[in-house]
């Protein structure tokens, strides 16, 4: 039993609100602007956490419970991979489809959260949210497949460990389009640009940000730490695939992930300064090129 | 064996209790509920023993019967099918009894009882007959029945009418059955499955009018796409105990069928299996969505059975590629995912039809816009419905996440052998379009019909539904965590099944098999991990908000004071986007008179096919008219020429003469 | 080299799928310009030593395909004043999917076919890709330009597999090539026949009149 894993897992919980911040700061910066500080996630956490909650007459237990549930399940999915690049705390065979089904369970409580309040505008962003990510979900599945073939494993420890060091000098193109697909699979799994604006004022145009309009307190607070967490694994899923480390020693390892989880939250500050958000009915459309380039890859390991 | 029939005996016993003592309901319902029971347990007790790994002989009629040997017998596969029937099936009977309390003395609920015993009955006989003609006396008693429980409530003429289309798409599927028998027997000389069995080597182009003739019998069925028509209007039209049963079990029986062809033939050719994948991936796919389209809430239920009948298919799909391509692991994983499925689809789909028909019962509509807000007039269905939901979506940590965790392993497991079955490996994109769009429908339903508030009037009228409804959707719904926290116990005896199936020793998997069931503990670990760190932090929290400062005010929503319910998000806008992504496939129809904007979800292959094509066979018929005059000369000439025509042929092809 | 060979077919093969998918005539032109260029770097990257022919097939294959039909189509654009949205007749998600079909279609198909030599893994999935692509380009979109568009797909997978027999049969590409003027012709008709349409003269001297 070597402790490396928590402590990669305790790093990765740590540094997850600075990802939103090192974006919005990127962006800022490349707006001529000066922008929020870094650590203003941090700062909004500690300040939701003091507040009392206002909750709707109109929802039920399922209202409060959900944010306990998103935090949870993405805690949860965190030990599935292999965050130090050599194990990760739980592992097994087709563990990549635990990893995407238990965020599926927190997306499914956050969008009947939404419903809850009985509200338009939540039943608008949980109605976008679900449209979004059943484009998104192949996409992701697509890439697990793609990084299953090139290193013979069905688990989220061999599809990120050392059998894709070796796999990488034969199968680059396909991994390096994999790779790509990820990154868009991240910008949408994290609200991101051009898929969702998290800075936009306009409820009508908001995905992520609407549902939760009602959320308040220490609730909205989980409800953020959450979501900046699911920004931090799909991070952390796109440094596994972009730098195999199960050549350097552990804590290299977390050192690396951490260089990683930054170089990955100033290309999104790039994509948001130089990208316009897309039109919503043109969104399915992003997030099918995202799954071709995937099957793409697919395909090509296939004939390899 | 004998146990078994025991069983059946019981089970027939409380139906006619339930006949017999109509006049005194309690008693009726206390005999019919116990004597099933008893029934269902005694017939469940062989098939379970069967699983933890013990054999069950099997018994032959001794007398001279029509048909070669009368034979039944349980194997792996009879005994999950089994299950399925008797578990499921005592749950609907006994649902039904409260479920239909409220139409004792206008319809005619002791003959509703009494054709459930005998549903049940003829179910049990079909998995466990072991030769033609009992199987297809089986078969075809279950499609009949069937029909009379589903025009239960038959002074409606849309209920008639689904029972009409049901009628004629049932007996188009037996027919193929019967060519298909006819032919297979013919080659093999005995109707017994061993003598099929046997001359399966014999068939030409390797069984492929077998096969085919398998998939459209069974299909229809099933339900699978395009043979899927009937399924909407009939599961949306019976009565939801029966909804749960033809759901549940009924449509399985197609499943169970061709697992039990693939299992006499041993070799199969791979277009079929092909053919299979994409026939699941298009039900799949186009059963979700035709789901996410609908406004009515059985009828929504209906589709998903047919989304799940595709995620059964690409399991039987795999397991028959598997089997073409000499794969082991891939041909047990494969045929193990669709029995698990079956199992697993029963018991949450039944939760869903016993919940739709709680909440019709209490506020008298299924029309999904019309509800609203019952989470809190009705919270123990909610919560059962909401278990149910999760479920069927395949979250963790309930029972749809295994089996279609077990699909996702054969999918990608083919991705590691060798061309062309490896394409399949793609598959896994459309299994995870329809699972993520599964999760749009069902959070489509639970948020607009259990969350917000009451839309209507009727949606406010809701009231909690009595412990007869509730018992069984919480005995499923703890069959559905059961198996979601220990897998191990059904998913050991479905590798074998599996293996069973595609002909193999039941460690066909080998390594596989061990890694896949080492992956079950896991995941039981993981979904108790999710349990208790879920408790944990909700008490935690709740502990912490205690020293905050909480209020409760109407919903903020940015300001909008005086927010009315009819402004709440609807199904139908709820869905439109999603659905306009689609295009012209869904079959959404909009249009606008006025102010009101009207949106309709046409059934396109019933609509643009089956009933085309059924005034056409109408017309060809009417035309047929003159030779029926009504003379008792005529019809006896038809007698005598067709007799003729017979013996002319017999005597022409030679086959009559004895050796 | 072969790598190299690779990856450059890997990009003609992600080229047709920015003809799929994108909204506007000028990225598909683009696009094929892109195309072309690869398609022009291709021998050299095939063969290990320079020769002339091999050099002057690169260049023309460039001029011709990379330079000159694009400029061409651009041309066409303007002076037939064609609206700069693609109107498909299949729906640009759909289109996208039907092209992963072709590529996988391609891919099994090239696994079969007994194709003599030693090639790059990716020379005739890339080849029938393109070819399939095109057709489906040809097919589904209502717009003669970017029915020309298509036809050029489908040239460069005819193209692609004229490579494979590059060194049996001489001038077999270099014919390929011609079959751009065909193109040319192709374009030409359009731009005649659309002023034609508008202003059923095809005096050009009366066009520059109406302009602003």
């Amino acid at each position: 039993m070597t402790w490396t894993p928590l402590v990669a897992l305790g790093t990765l919980l740590l540094v997850a609100p600075l990802l939103p911040g090192l974006a919005a700061k990127t962006k800022a910066l490349l707006t001529g602007r000066r922008g929020a500080p870094v650590l203003q996630l941090y700062w909004d956490l500690r300040k939701l956490m003091g507040k009392g909650a206002v909750y709707s007459t109109t929802s039920t237990w399922l209202f409060r419970v959900a944010p306990v549930v998103v935090v949870v399940t993405a805690l949860l999915a965190a030990c599935i991979v292999p965050l130090d690049g050599h194990r990760a705390l739980v592992s097994f065979t087709g563990d990549l489809v635990a990893f995407a089904s238990l965020l599926g369970l927190g997306r499914f409580m956050l969008v009947l959260a939404g419903l809850d309040t009985g509200s338009s505008f939540e039943g608008l962003g949980a109605s976008r949210e679900v449209h979004f990510s059943s484009f998104v979900e192949p996409a992701l599945f697509l890439c697990f497949a793609g990084l299953a073939l090139a290193s013979r494993d069905l688990s989220l420890t061999g599809m990120l460990g050392s059998p894709l060091a070796t796999a990488w000098p034969t199968a680059a193109p396909s991994l390096v389009m994999i790779g790509v697909s990820l990154f868009l699979v991240l910008l949408a799994e994290a609200s991101r640009v051009p898929v969702d604006d998290p800075a936009t004022h306009l409820e009508l145009t908001m995905i992520h940000e609407v549902i939760v309009l009602d959320h308040s307190g220490a609730d909205f607070a989980l409800i953020l730490y959450g979501s900046a967490l699911k920004f931090a694994l799909f991070g952390a899923l796109l440094v596994g695939v972009l730098v195999p480390r199960a050549t350097v020693s552990a804590p290299t390892g977390i050192g690396l992930l951490g260089l990683g989880l930054v170089v990955v939250a100033l290309l999104v500050g790039v994509v948001e300064s130089i990208m316009a958000r897309l039109r919503l009915s043109r969104v399915p459309q992003f997030l099918v090129a995202a799954s071709v380039l995937a099957s793409l890859g697919v395909i090509l390991l296939l004939m390899a | 064996m004998t146990l078994f029939f025991f069983g059946i005996a019981l089970i027939l016993a409380g139906g006619l209790s339930a006949a017999l003592l109509h006049r005194r309901p309690a008693m009726a319902d206390w005999g019919f509920g116990l004597l099933v029971a008893s029934g269902c347990a005694l017939g469940a007790t062989p098939a379970i023993g069967v699983l933890a790994g013990r054999a069950v002989s099997g018994v032959s009629l001794a007398m001279p019967v029509p048909g070669g040997p009368w034979a039944f017998g349980i194997d792996g596969l009879s005994a999950f099918f089994l299950l399925v029937v008797f578990g499921v099936g005592l749950a609907s009977a006994i649902y039904g009894l409260a479920y239909l309390a409220a139409e004792r003395g206008h319809r005619a609920v002791a003959t509703s009882h009494l054709l459930t015993a005998i549903e049940l009955a003829a179910l049990a006989l079909v998995v466990t007959a072991r030769a033609v003609v009992p199987f297809l006396i089986a078969w075809e008693s279950m499609a009949v029945l069937a029909y009379f429980l589903v025009v239960f409530e038959s002074e409606k003429a849309d209920v008639r009418r689904a029972g009409l289309i049901y009628l004629v798409a049932t007996h188009t599927g037996t027919l193929a059955l019967f060519a298909m028998f006819a032919f297979w027997g013919r080659s093999a000389g005995l109707l017994s499955f061993e003598a099929l069995a046997a001359s399966a080597v014999s068939l030409p182009a390797q069984g492929a009018l077998v096969l085919g003739l398998a998939l459209v019998g069974f299909g229809i069925k099933a339900g699978l796409v395009p043979l899927h028509f009937w399924l909407p209007e009939a599961h949306g039209s019976a009565p939801s105990h029966v909804s749960a049963l033809m759901s549940g079990v009924v449509i399985k029986m197609g499943i169970y069928g061709l697992l039990r062809v693939v299992n006499l033939l041993g070799a199969l050719p791979p277009w079929w299996g092909w053919l299979v994948l994409v026939l699941g991936l298009l039900s799949g796919v186009l059963g979700v969505l035709w789901a996410l389209a609908q406004h009515d809430l059985k009828r929504l239920l209906a589709y998903h059975s047919v989304e799940n009948i595709g995620i059964i298919l690409l399991g039987l799909g795999m397991g028959a590629l598997g089997t073409s391509y000499h794969l082991p692991v891939v041909a047990t994983l494969g045929f193990a995912g669709a029995i698990l499925h079956t199992l697993n689809h029963a018991l949450f789909k039944s939760v869903l039809f016993f919940g739709a028909g709680a909440v019709y019962r209490a506020t008298g509509t299924r029309a999904i816009d019309r509800l609203g807000g019952l989470a809190g007039r009705m919270p123990l269905t909610w919560i059962a419905f909401l278990l149910g939901s999760v479920a069927i979506v395949g979250l963790p940590p309930l029972n749809g996440f295994v089996s279609e965790w077990v699909v996702y392993q054969a999918l990608l497991r083919s991705g590691a052998t060798r061309l062309p079955i490896h394409l399949a490996v793609l598959g896994v994109a459309g299994l995870a379009l329809i699972g993520a769009l599964a999760l749009a429908c069902f959070a489509k339903v639970g948020g607009i019909v259990f969350l917000g508030t009451a839309r209507t009037a009727d949606a406010e009228q809701g009231r909690e539904v009595g412990a007869g409804m509730l018992g069984p959707m919480f005995a499923l719904t703890l069959a559905c965590g059961v198996i979601g926290l220990a897998p191990m116990l059904v998913v050991r005896p479905g590798l074998a099944a599996g293996a069973l199936v595609a002909g193999l020793p039941a460690d066909a998997a080998g390594s596989a098999g061990t890694e896949v069931l080492r992956a079950m503990t896991w995941i039981a670990i993981l979904a108790l991990a999710l349990l208790l760190l879920l408790a944990l932090g909700w008490t935690v929290w709740a502990i912490g908000s205690r020293r905050r400062p909480m209020a409760r005010k109407e919903t903020w929503a940015c300001g909008y004071a005086r927010a009315v319910p009819r402004a709440q998000y609807t199904a139908s806008s709820f869905a439109a986007p999603l659905l306009a992504s689609f295009g012209p496939i869904t079959g959404v129809q909009q249009s606008r008179h006025g102010d009101v904007f009207h949106s309709h979800a046409r059934e396109l292959v019933l609509e643009g096919v089956a009933l085309p094509l059924w005034s056409a066979i109408r017309g060809f018929a009417w035309r047929l008219r003159p030779i029926q005059q009504g003379r008792l000369w005529g019809y006896l000439v038809y007698l005598v020429a067709a007799l003729l025509l017979l013996l002319l042929y017999l005597a022409a092809s030679g086959e009559g003469t004895p050796p | 080299m072969e790598r190299v060979a690779d990856s450059l077919l890997l990009v003609v093969i992600l080229s047709n799928f920015v003809v799929l998918g994108t909204t506007r005539l000028t990225t598909c032109i683009r696009a094929v310009a892109w195309q072309g260029a690869l398609l022009g770097l291709l021998p050299l990257a095939l063969s290990a030593t320079w020769s002339v022919h091999t050099m002057g097939l690169a260049v023309g294959t460039i001029i011709v395909k990379a330079i000159a039909l694009p400029r061409f189509l651009a041309w066409a654009i303007r002076e037939a004043a064609v609206r700069r949205e693609i109107e498909p007749r299949v729906g640009y998600v759909a289109s996208l999917l039907l092209g992963v079909v072709a590529v996988s279609i391609a891919a099994a198909i090239a696994q079969r076919l007994p194709v003599p030599g030693d090639h790059p893994v990716l020379l005739l999935p890339a080849s029938l890709a393109s070819v399939i692509i095109g057709l489906q380009v040809l097919c589904t979109r209502a717009k003669a330009l970017t029915q020309v568009v298509g036809y050029l797909v489908l040239e460069n997978g005819i193209y692609l597999f004229g490579l494979t027999h590059v060194d049996r049969v001489p001038f077999l590409v270099e014919a390929g090539v011609l079959l751009d003027v065909f193109v040319g012709v192709f374009i030409m008709g359009i731009v005649v026949f659309h002023i034609n349409r508008e202003f059923d003269s095809l005096d050009s001297t009366r066009l520059t009149e109406l302009r602003e």
